[in-house]
């Protein structure tokens, strides 16, 4: 990826250009020192002179109004008015025709910075006198938020508009807007700072310093990167609109940096120093203001995509070229308009410009599925393996590949422009967003109809959510939503749930980064030095006593420090080392092989693929799976390879049970989960089986209560509880006891006379035959070791 | 005696004998004076006509001397200047230089993980083979 810059031949502005600002992605106003505004239309490339500012007003900044917060003033979504900030100390707002609306005299000495907020209702300054300020959107005094004894140079707000960020020197201060509210501060470099950006939809904030380094910190205040020295003071540094990528600009240099601090590329126009910097709105093109009264403008070029064997280089503004690594057979495609987004996966090529939507399918280049675009601003697309997704300024759209819009998911309170690649996710049949109000709620939606999940309640978890993904593969039933909260603990929750509680099951903790495969459910995530691959995450739902075995680890200490998790394709973990460079690693193709079949229900192929492999691990994986699958020949041999004894026995035992509802409710109690073998039990009328059950989990209270209620095996629940009483030698205390103990004779002979009937009545109930055989009887009485492990 | 007395009077006659109010003489000499400063203004007319061009031509080459005077000294401080440009050339060039530098440094850790990872696969294609 680089800049392609551009420059005009002879500067329009006949002095130092100071500030620029974009209204639409192809309308620019530029001011300078010579007291001119100048309009740039990128699309005629014609200038024109909007206003003339008087003899004393030198500007420092210009700020446009937010597009979202305008809502339906703004005619195909272009901004209507912008705050000037000037060297006599006052703030002009201004609109576009160029027509002073209102001029404010707001500080001593310069103003040096003016920002909207993100919602348009409030507007800061901060200047020479070391005041931040914080005003109306008509242009009254709010409230003055602090007093610096040095020049405050640039000022930001924060993502909820909540939090202001400035700079104090060499410190960078963010302060809450409540009055008394502790600021938090640093030091963030060596020289005064002289520009600051904070990008609401990453929450990183960046920052240039005469100290000739820019940086990036999070909102914490913990450094990310640091930049070596360069040979002149950084004058601007601006965030693109998703907050990919950043530019940073300083004497005759431009620079374009991926988020994570490293640069794409450098360049080296002839321009001074770039004073200011400002994105268009689909984050395409930096415009720049520079020293010499040139205004640059660079586009992004040469952004590559790989998926498979093929690979599209956006070549230029309007033109991409892919190629068949396979065959080296290259395709040039050419559009109308400029290119915005682009996506490469799942057989599909996804180009978004301005004003169209192309598809290409990856089998024929020539004939792409086209369709227009309401709205221009295209931020995101993501793809499934069906449909795709695509945001814009107003909502959010999926698409099916052939151009028909599925539908649109919608919640109460959504900003489409705030939504990024890590709170929305998207799989073949379901849609999720994280609330930005709310960070814990995520909303669910069904992707054919676009209407909210199951009883239209959101997902909450118990803490703010950073991540979220959804697996791509298997039956819609059992999707799972993998989420990293707030304290980097990884969980994994049920998506479809029918009338049951949501499972929500803790996989890891100190987890950074992760990421499904695209053909199987295995899972990849990042840790401290470390990646895990779940080759089969939802063992923890089947067996948790599996789920360490399942897993794979892979030391990254061979990737360098820290690097970020891309992508999982294929048994390929595709990494970006910190300093920029793409790394692949590989894991074992067994379990995608073992997945396939098992998919397939072909267990006996999947049985000698293990025994082929000898790996615990893999074995592990099996077991999860058959058990899962209820088939139980597979699951014996799958515990007996991996020396499981007590769960082989357990099996046995449950291949002898006659009743199928019974067999259900053993395989759900082998998973953990007795509350749903009892309802289970109780659901097919084994009533007997259910109070068993209560008794063996010693839930005694449980036990007495079902056989009251069903009047049936009061002396049994007894019975057991006395022998139970017996071996601890211990009294009855249990109030409930002793009061049904009263009058109630225990005979052991009549009990077990009784546990045999039952089971003499289970094996002629007409649907449990099947595969009965006569050593039933008995068996529950038996301890189960399978059983045991739910009350440790 | 005649002759005497005319002249008196202021009057004289020539050889052609006519009449005069001037000597001969006199008138003669007068004559040629007249002719010499003829001849003088002529030359002297010639004399500034040459000056003139002269002077003309002084002047062209004074604004051509002061010319390429401008011209030596613009070039001896491009010169002088020249130096400065190449070392901010230079600079320049460096800084694009690290960078690419630093692009073909990445380029190179992706071709090592993807030929470690091209061998590990071979590794595994071999190992599968030969179990059979």
């Amino acid at each position: 990826m680089r800049f392609k810059t551009t420059l005009q031949k002879l500067p329009k502005h006949s002095e130092l250009v100071s500030c620029v600002g974009w209204t639409s992605p192809d309308e620019l106003y530029s001011g300078a020192d010579d007291h001119l505004i100048i309009r740039w239309n990128m699309t005629t490339n014609e200038q024109s002179t909007v206003m003339t500012l008087p003899n004393d007003c030198f500007p420092t900044d210009m700020h446009w109004f937010p597009k979202s917060a305008s809502g339906m003033g703004g005619k195909k979504g272009a901004s209507e008015i912008f705050v000037l900030t000037s060297t006599d100390g006052k703030i002009h707002i201004i609109n576009r025709s160029g027509r002073v609306e209102k001029s404010t005299e707001a500080h001593k000495g310069a103003v040096l910075s003016g920002r909207w907020s993100y919602d348009g209702t409030a507007l800061v300054t901060a200047g020479e006198d070391g005041q931040v300020k914080v005003w109306s959107r008509s242009g009254m005094l709010r409230s003055t938020l602090t007093q610096n004894s040095i020049p405050v140079y640039g000022v930001c707000w924060g993502p909820d508009c909540d939090q202001v960020l400035f700079t104090n020197g060499k410190q960078l201060v963010i302060k809450p807007l409540q009055a008394n509210a502790k600021p938090s501060m640093w030091k963030a470099h060596d020289g005064i700072i002289l520009t600051i950006d904070w990008n609401p939809v990453n929450n990183l904030i960046i920052s240039g310093a005469e100290d000739c380094k820019y940086k990036v910190w999070d909102t914490f205040g913990r450094p990310m990167y640091s930049s070596t020295a360069h040979e002149y003071p950084i004058t601007s540094v601006a965030w693109t609109p998703d907050g990919e990528l950043f530019a940073v600009g300083s004497f005759n240099t431009l620079r374009l940096c991926d988020r994570c601090g490293w640069s794409y590329a450098l360049e080296k126009p002839n321009t001074g120093s770039v004073f200011n910097l400002a994105w268009s709105g689909d984050g395409t093109q930096v415009a720049g203001a520079c020293g010499n009264s040139h205004v640059i403008f660079a586009n992004i070029i040469e952004k590559r995509l790989e998926w498979k064997n093929f690979e599209a280089t956006v070549t230029s503004a309007k033109q991409i070229q892919v190629r068949n690594v396979m065959n080296d057979v290259v395709e040039k495609l050419d559009f109308r308009d400029r290119i915005i987004k682009v996506a490469l996966g799942f057989n599909n090529l996804v180009v978004a410009t301005s004003s169209q939507c192309y598809v290409y399918s990856i089998k024929n280049w020539n004939t792409p599925v086209i369709f227009e675009l309401k709205e221009g601003g295209v931020t995101l697309i993501k793809q499934a393996e069906k449909h795709f997704l695509m945001v814009d300024g107003s909502g959010v759209y999926v698409f099916s590949y052939d151009g028909r819009l599925v539908c649109s998911p919608k919640h109460q309170g959504m900003k489409a422009d705030m939504l990024n690649a890590q709170t929305l996710t998207l799989n073949n049949d379901t849609v999720a967003i994280r609330d930005k109000t709310d960070e814990k709620v995520v909303y669910l939606f069904d992707a054919q109809t676009g209407k909210a999940m199951g009883d239209g309640k959101p997902l909450m978890h118990k803490v703010e959510v950073l991540e979220m993904a959804l697996d791509q593969c298997g039956p819609a039933t059992e999707r799972k939503l993998a989420i990293i909260d707030k304290n980097h603990d990884l969980f994994l929750t049920s998506v479809r749930i029918f009338g049951t509680e949501r499972k929500s099951t803790k996989l890891a903790s100190m987890i950074h980064m992760m990421t499904w495969n695209d053909e199987t459910n295995m899972l990849a995530a990042m840790t401290d030095g470390k990646i895990f691959v779940w080759y089969y995450p939802n063992a923890v739902y089947v067996d948790a006593e599996l789920l360490p075995k399942t897993v794979a680890e892979k030391v990254t200490s061979d990737f360098g420090k820290s690097p970020q998790l891309l992508g999982f394709i294929g048994s390929h973990l595709i990494l970006r080392r910190l300093e920029g460079s793409l790394v692949s690693t590989t894991i074992a193709p067994y379990p995608a092989v073992l997945h396939t079949f098992v998919a397939a229900s072909r267990w006996e192929d999947a049985v000698r693929l293990c025994r082929f492999v000898k790996d615990d691990g893999l074995w592990a994986c099996l077991a999860a799976m058959a058990t899962y699958a209820k088939d139980l020949n597979t699951a014996e041999i799958a515990y007996a390879a991996i020396k499981e004894v007590e769960k082989v026995q357990f099996i046995n035992n449950i291949k002898d049970i006659p009743v199928k509802e019974a067999r259900n409710a053993e395989m759900a109690l082998l998973c953990g989960n007795y509350t749903d073998s009892e309802s289970i039990l109780i659901q097919a009328g084994l009533t007997f089986r259910a109070i068993m059950l209560n008794v063996q989990l010693y839930n005694w209270d449980r036990a007495l209560e079902l056989a009251v209620k069903h009047k049936t095996h009061v002396d049994t629940v007894l019975g057991f509880r006395q022998k139970y009483l017996k071996r601890f030698e211990r009294k009855e205390t249990n109030k409930r006891f002793l009061q049904y103990s009263e009058g109630i004779e225990i005979d052991w002979e009549k009990i077990e006379s009784k546990i045999q009937m039952e089971y003499q009545k289970e094996r002629e109930r007409p649907s449990g035959n099947v595969g009965a055989t006569s050593g039933g009887a008995g068996d529950a009485t038996k301890p189960r070791s399978g059983g045991r492990k739910e009350r440790a | 005696m005649a002759d005497e007395a005319l002249a008196k009077a202021g009057l004289h006659f020539d050889e052609l004998n006519k009449i005069r109010v001037l000597e001969p003489e006199v008138a003669q000499q007068t004559r040629e004076l007249k002719e010499e400063c003829k001849d003088f203004v002529d030359k002297i007319g010639e004399f500034q006509k040459i000056v003139g061009t002269f002077i003309e031509m002084v002047d062209n080459v004074a604004k051509e001397v002061e010319k390429e005077k401008m011209k030596a000294i613009g070039a001896r401080n491009l010169l002088k200047s020249i130096a400065k440009q190449r070392e901010a050339q230079q600079q320049q060039l460096q800084a694009v230089i690290t960078e690419k530098r630093m692009q073909l440094e990445r380029l190179r850790i992706q071709y090592d993980a993807l030929q470690k990872e091209e061998g590990e696969q071979n590794e595994f294609l071999e190992q599968l083979i030969s179990q059979k």
